[in-house]
């Protein structure tokens, strides 16, 4: 009985407040056939940092980046869609996207992952800047193949790209190759910690 | 001990039926509350969407269309256009007290998705927009001031989509030019949060549409008739109409034929319970019979007996009323999720709009109606015979 009445005076309360935005695919069946060819299924899953470890996690992840979470868009609670991608029952890598904020409008940057935390493919779903074109190129995307999280460590947003990594950025793209780098470092950080470092434990 | 705390113990000596009994009466209370708050409610929201959109009539150009949305589908094309005079023509009419004209534009971006997407601008008048859209509140920043200047403002979720804040710029597609986020606005539930607002004249510079326009709201005058309007505006060359008070009519005419069904369930709801009042109460008299008599042999009067009985049904149908309405309250929440989920359209808002009005008048209806049902066993009690009373006891 009490657990009723706390359910309808659960029910009874205010709605929640304006959940934040997430990075989606647009059309999940085809990307995940796209990005993962010979995949025979996936399975999508939402995550948080609020969920997954809350403050601390923030923390972790803020000085791993090497810069802090910042504006009305990046925030603890924002939700992280991640795709576990299927051959027969098999796990054989991840999808997972973040927007990132770039000069002129939002970037939604995917990256496919091998099991092992390895980049397959780069995509760039969503992305307004005079330097689209050359930032959603093939020729763009495919330096990040093969990279992992360790590459990135010397990296710090803002900052010119220093060896290991070897990333030619497009003409004019100015701020907005910056911003795709950071938005691929946080994607890397956010899958070791919801994904990687789990599975080690 | 006065007649009502008689009647108390009385029902009190057969708990678990006065139970459910009551609760007969509170499922009844509650599904007239909640639909008497829904029929409300329904109505507020509906009043309340159409006019926080601002304006009751929309004029637009002939086939040209009047939603995002079906900009989108139409992959940004299919845009037709009115030249800006009919704002002066619109106003002629004695009914109009304003109007704010509004160009829209779609420009296909390449960049957005595996194949590209339209996105959208609204260009609108700096000075009569906004109060026609008093709903709208800033989470940053304010309108723009000038129409001509080169600057934005977002509706949530087309901010939140290109993380656009104030004083940020944002880069047009297709034609490379750069506008400047004067303010972005709170959540609103209307098509308003995808939207990216920009000064009209601004707009039609950008897009080399000087002179022309996609639409034109029309806010007509209170007590004005809107119907003689359109007539008049239908005349107008080259335009169609698209009239809110028609959208609102409509779906007022479909929800009143499916609330005459509803209250019809409610009514049978009422009638089951009433019929359960008469059970329990004519039940409670027969098994009193010879208590009913030994108490007119002691001097009661019929009237005592009878007011004894009714004050019993009172009670019964007062406490089941009030838990039902009770539950109304708590359980508002719930049947709206429920109604939403079910109903094909509903307004944004409270849909069941439950208040001191609606909760008196549900629980007079229960309470009227428990002492209808109640007339007969107490009028069976009043007529008692105290002697055969006894006596029938007695041969038992």
């Amino acid at each position: 009985m009490k657990k009723l009445i706390f359910f309808l005076l659960l029910a009874a309360l205010p709605g929640a407040a304006s959940a934040a935005v997430g990075c989606d695919l647009n059309d999940p069946d085809r990307d995940v056939a796209r990005l993962f060819p010979g995949s025979t299924g996936y399975k999508t899953r939402y995550l948080s940092i609020k969920g997954s470890g809350g403050q601390l996690l923030l923390e972790r992840v803020e000085k791993r980046l090497g810069d802090k979470f910042k504006g009305l868009y990046e925030t603890m609670d924002v939700p992280y869609t991640l795709y576990d991608i299927y051959k027969g029952k098999e796990v054989i890598g991840y999808i997972h996207g973040v927007n990132q904020k770039g000069e002129y409008g939002g970037i939604q940057v995917f990256l496919a992952l091998e099991r092992g935390g390895t980049i397959k493919a780069f995509y760039i779903q969503k992305l307004t800047s005079r330097a689209a074109k050359d930032l959603r190129s093939k020729k763009f995307g495919t330096q990040f193949e093969r990279l992992t999280l360790k590459d990135f460590e010397r990296y710090s947003p803002g900052k010119p790209v220093s060896a290991p990594l070897k990333l030619e950025a497009p003409a004019k793209a100015g701020k907005d190759f910056q911003a795709v780098l950071r938005a691929v470092k946080k994607n890397l950080i956010l899958m070791d910690e919801f994904v990687f470092s789990k599975k080690e434990k | 001990m006065n007649i009502y705390a008689i009647a108390y113990k009385n029902l009190l000596r057969k708990k678990v039926r006065t139970a459910l009994t009551a609760g007969g009466i509170a499922l009844s209370a509650w599904v007239l509350a909640t639909l008497l708050g829904f029929n409300k409610g329904y109505q507020e929201g509906l009043n309340r969407d159409i006019d926080n959109m601002g304006f009751q009539v929309l004029l637009t150009a002939k086939g040209c269309p009047y939603e995002a949305a079906t900009l989108m589908l139409k992959g940004g094309t299919g845009l037709r256009y009115m030249p800006e005079s009919v704002v002066k023509t619109v106003f002629q009419n004695p009914e109009v007290e304003k109007v704010t004209p509004m160009l829209m534009h779609g420009v296909f971006d390449p960049n957005k998705g595996e194949n590209g997407a339209v996105a959208a601008y609204l260009g609108v008048d700096a000075v009569s927009f906004p109060p026609m859209k008093p709903y709208l509140e800033f989470k940053q920043g304010a309108w723009f001031k000038d129409n001509k200047a080169l600057e934005a403002v977002l509706g949530y979720e087309a901010a939140e989509l290109e993380t656009r804040e104030v004083g940020d710029k944002l880069l047009i597609p297709g034609i490379d030019r750069e506008v400047t986020v004067v303010g972005v606005l709170k959540r609103s539930g209307t098509q308003d949060d995808g939207t990216i607002f920009l000064p009209i004249t601004a707009v039609q510079k950008l897009f080399n549409r000087e002179g022309l326009l996609t639409g034109l709201g029309i806010k007509v005058k209170k007590e004005a008739d809107i119907t003689a309007l359109e007539n008049r505006l239908y005349d107008l060359p080259d335009v169609q109409v698209v009239s809110m008070a028609q959208v609102k009519t409509t779906i007022m005419n479909l929800v009143n034929s499916a609330r005459v069904i509803v209250m019809g369930i409610a009514g049978i709801a009422l009638i089951i319970a009433m019929a359960g009042v008469i059970n329990t109460i004519l039940m409670s008299v027969m098994e009193r019979y010879a208590e009913i008599g030994i108490l007119k042999s002691m001097g009661a009067m019929p009237l005592d007996v009878f007011k004894m009985i009714w004050a019993e049904t009172a009670i019964l149908c007062g406490l089941g009323g009030a838990a039902g309405i009770g539950l109304a309250f708590v359980t508002a929440r719930l049947s709206e999720a429920a109604v939403r989920y079910f109903l094909p359209y509903a307004p944004n808002g409270a849909l069941v709009a439950l208040d001191g009005d609606i909760s008196g008048f549900a629980f007079g209806l229960i309470l009227a109606g428990g002492l209808l049902s109640g007339l007969y066993p107490a009028w069976r009690a009043a007529r008692v015979r105290p002697l055969e009373a006894i006596r029938i006891e007695g041969e038992q």
